[in-house]
């Protein structure tokens, strides 16, 4: 965990220097890109739930988890755009971003998938998604949620 | 990372793959009779949603019927006309009525209720039953009253023996009625309850008395397209049930029916007769809408299989013993055609042609390009079974742009002349077909 170290000494250079130019620019959009991943990654816990109990109930939680984690996608690009509009990012970290994009997009797939009717909804093209999805996202959320390297005023980006 | 675009260029590419195979309907009439060309299931990846826009009837406009025939409108300005019942006295009674509404359970819920709107499906009911009485039996009543009012999502109605029965959403209501009243003050009485809500996503119960007069027959549709809403509220659903006139004891008479949505005596043999729509979602060319005569203690497969023994993989777990069990219907109709209206012709009133068979009223598909039903047709009899090619008889309630719908067809009957009347819960009007003037 390299960047979690990363960022425990930045917050510390932070703490020594509060303002002026070692001040580190935090990015807004890991929230809800963390947000919205959590979603997407439920979802696998409630696809496998039905399809082991085949009760509907599971599955609709599962079309409003994904639907719920792309709304937050979309949010978090909007942030995202903010976030670089302002200046408080470095450059795009393109592996974390290509993981995301792609967790993105299968999703876009996966909530179609999830609007089919009872088992074929889940089984077995939307639990596979699902399951592409949380791995793809479990790697981008233990690299810290974030597609931008950290902007550290005065000391040049982090990655 | 150069790796990164070209597997999100894949993974879309996968979704117009997918989409693309959903595909356009081929010829319905392939698909009538009683061994329809049945296609290889299919799974969509976007929910397919095809609706023309509602437009209503202009001044002037009416559908078209074959040459000798000759087609007005009975009564327009109506809520959403569904059921057209014709007394013994030429009184012909109009039930109006729509869903009493449903829940959204998935997000597709939202979206799918909003297109179905499009095509006039989520106009205001009038829970009420218009009386229209034509004495002369020129077309034109001249007298309109509300027989009824304050109903909760009637459908069916049937009258025997002095009661006027109606079939609400969820119940049968009776109501001491003589023809020739027109106004119905007493209120009601229930006689049995009916599977209706929480859900209530097939919410139409059509009835049909038995030739004696001592049953009732009621058609309940599922709650749900194919147990999406699951298994536990579909407990009496997607039957037909038997229901003793006087006491309200009633039982299954048959099942797997999807959406019987009416029913119909056969003149002479007093069969029963059942147009059922089936389910949706596996391709533009299934499963066909059938026309058949139900036998006591049947089963016609939802949800478990279709036409017979094709098995619905949506449906878990499966029950192959229920599978094989399931009866084969007798006559396609093709598929989505959305057949709401069924009752036999009595003799040559209308023609020649029309002497033996059933007149079926098709609301219409909205889920199938290109679009299928929206007219109402005649499926021919010979020696008591249906045979050979529908005939079109009302059509024309899709413009000719077919983009736009200016009524849908529901529910039929012969008047005491032998006119045939078609509800039309689009067009908000009840038009009458006889045979043209002179012939």
């Amino acid at each position: 965990m390299p960047l979690a170290l990363d960022a425990g000494r930045l917050r510390e250079d932070r703490m020594a220097t509060p303002t002026g130019p070692g001040r580190i620019s935090r990015p807004f959009h890991p929230f809800f890109v963390s947000l919205g991943g959590a979603l997407l990654m439920a979802a696998l816990f409630t696809d496998f739930m039905y399809s082991s109990n085949s009760l509907m109930q599971w599955a609709n939680f599962s079309a409003w988890l994904i639907t719920g984690g792309l709304v937050l996608a979309l949010i978090s690009a909007i942030v995202l755009v903010i976030d670089i509009a302002l200046g408080r990012v470095g450059p795009i970290r393109w592996l974390d971003f290509g993981l995301l994009a792609i967790a993105a997009v299968l999703s876009i797939v996966n909530v179609f998938i999830h609007t089919r009717d009872a088992w074929t909804s889940v089984v077995p093209s939307g639990i596979t998604l699902s399951a592409i999805v949380t791995i793809l996202l479990a790697v981008a959320g233990l690299r810290g949620w974030c597609v931008t390297a950290i902007r550290f005023a005065g000391r040049g980006d982090v990655e | 990372m150069s790796g990164q675009p070209i597997r999100a260029a894949g993974a879309l590419s996968i979704l117009a793959m997918v989409a693309a195979c959903s595909g356009k309907g081929g010829d319905p009439a392939k698909q009538y009779g009683p061994d329809p060309y049945l296609p290889e299931a299919s799974q969509y990846l976007l929910p397919p949603m095809s609706v023309p826009k509602a437009v209503g009837w202009k001044a002037g406009e009416t559908p078209s019927v074959p040459a000798g025939m000759h087609i007005q409108a009975m009564a327009t300005g109506l809520m959403h006309p569904r059921i057209v019942y014709p007394l013994p006295n030429g009184d012909v009674l109009v039930v109006e009525s729509n869903s009493p509404g449903t829940k959204p359970f998935r997000p597709k819920d939202y979206i799918q209720g909003k297109v179905k709107a499009r095509a006039g499906a989520a106009d205001k009911g009038g829970n009420r039953i218009t009386l229209l009485r034509d004495a002369n039996g020129d077309g034109t009543p001249e007298l309109r009253t509300i027989l009824v009012d304050h109903l909760h999502s009637p459908y069916g109605v049937a009258w025997v023996a002095g009661t006027l029965y109606v079939a609400n959403t969820d119940a049968i209501i009776a109501f001491p009625f003589t023809p020739g009243q027109t106004r119905i003050t007493a209120p009601g009485t229930k006689l049995t309850d009916l599977p209706a809500g929480p859900i209530d996503h097939h919410w139409t119960k059509s009835m049909v008395a038995s030739p004696d007069g001592s049953k009732l027959y009621v058609g309940v549709g599922s709650n749900s397209n194919i147990t999406e809403n699951g298994m536990d509220v579909e407990e009496g659903r997607a039957a037909i049930y038997e229901v003793d006139r006087l006491t309200g004891a009633k039982r299954i008479y048959a099942t797997g029916t999807r959406n019987p949505t009416n029913l119909a005596i056969q003149p002479g043999t007093g069969q029963l007769f059942a147009v059922v729509n089936e389910r949706d979602e596996i391709g533009p060319d299934l499963v066909p809408d059938y026309l058949s005569s139900i036998k006591e203690g049947g089963f016609y497969g939802w949800p478990y299989s279709y036409w017979g023994q094709h098995v619905d993989e949506r449906v878990h777990p499966q029950k192959p013993d229920m599978v094989a069990k399931a009866i084969k219907p007798d006559y396609g109709l093709s598929s989505h055609v959305a057949a709401l209206g069924v009752t036999f012709s009595q003799s040559e009133t209308l023609s020649p042609q029309f002497a033996d068979g059933a007149f079926v009223g098709e609301h219409g598909s909205w889920d199938r390009d290109p679009l299928n039903g929206y007219q109402v047709i005649f499926v021919p009899f010979v020696n008591g079974r249906p045979n050979g090619a529908p005939i079109p008889v009302v059509t024309d309630f899709l413009a000719s742009d077919k983009k736009t719908v200016r009524g849908r067809p529901v529910g039929v009957a012969l008047d005491r002349t032998g006119a045939l009347i078609v509800a039309d819960d689009v067009g908000n009007t009840v038009w009458r077909v006889s045979r043209a003037a002179g012939r």
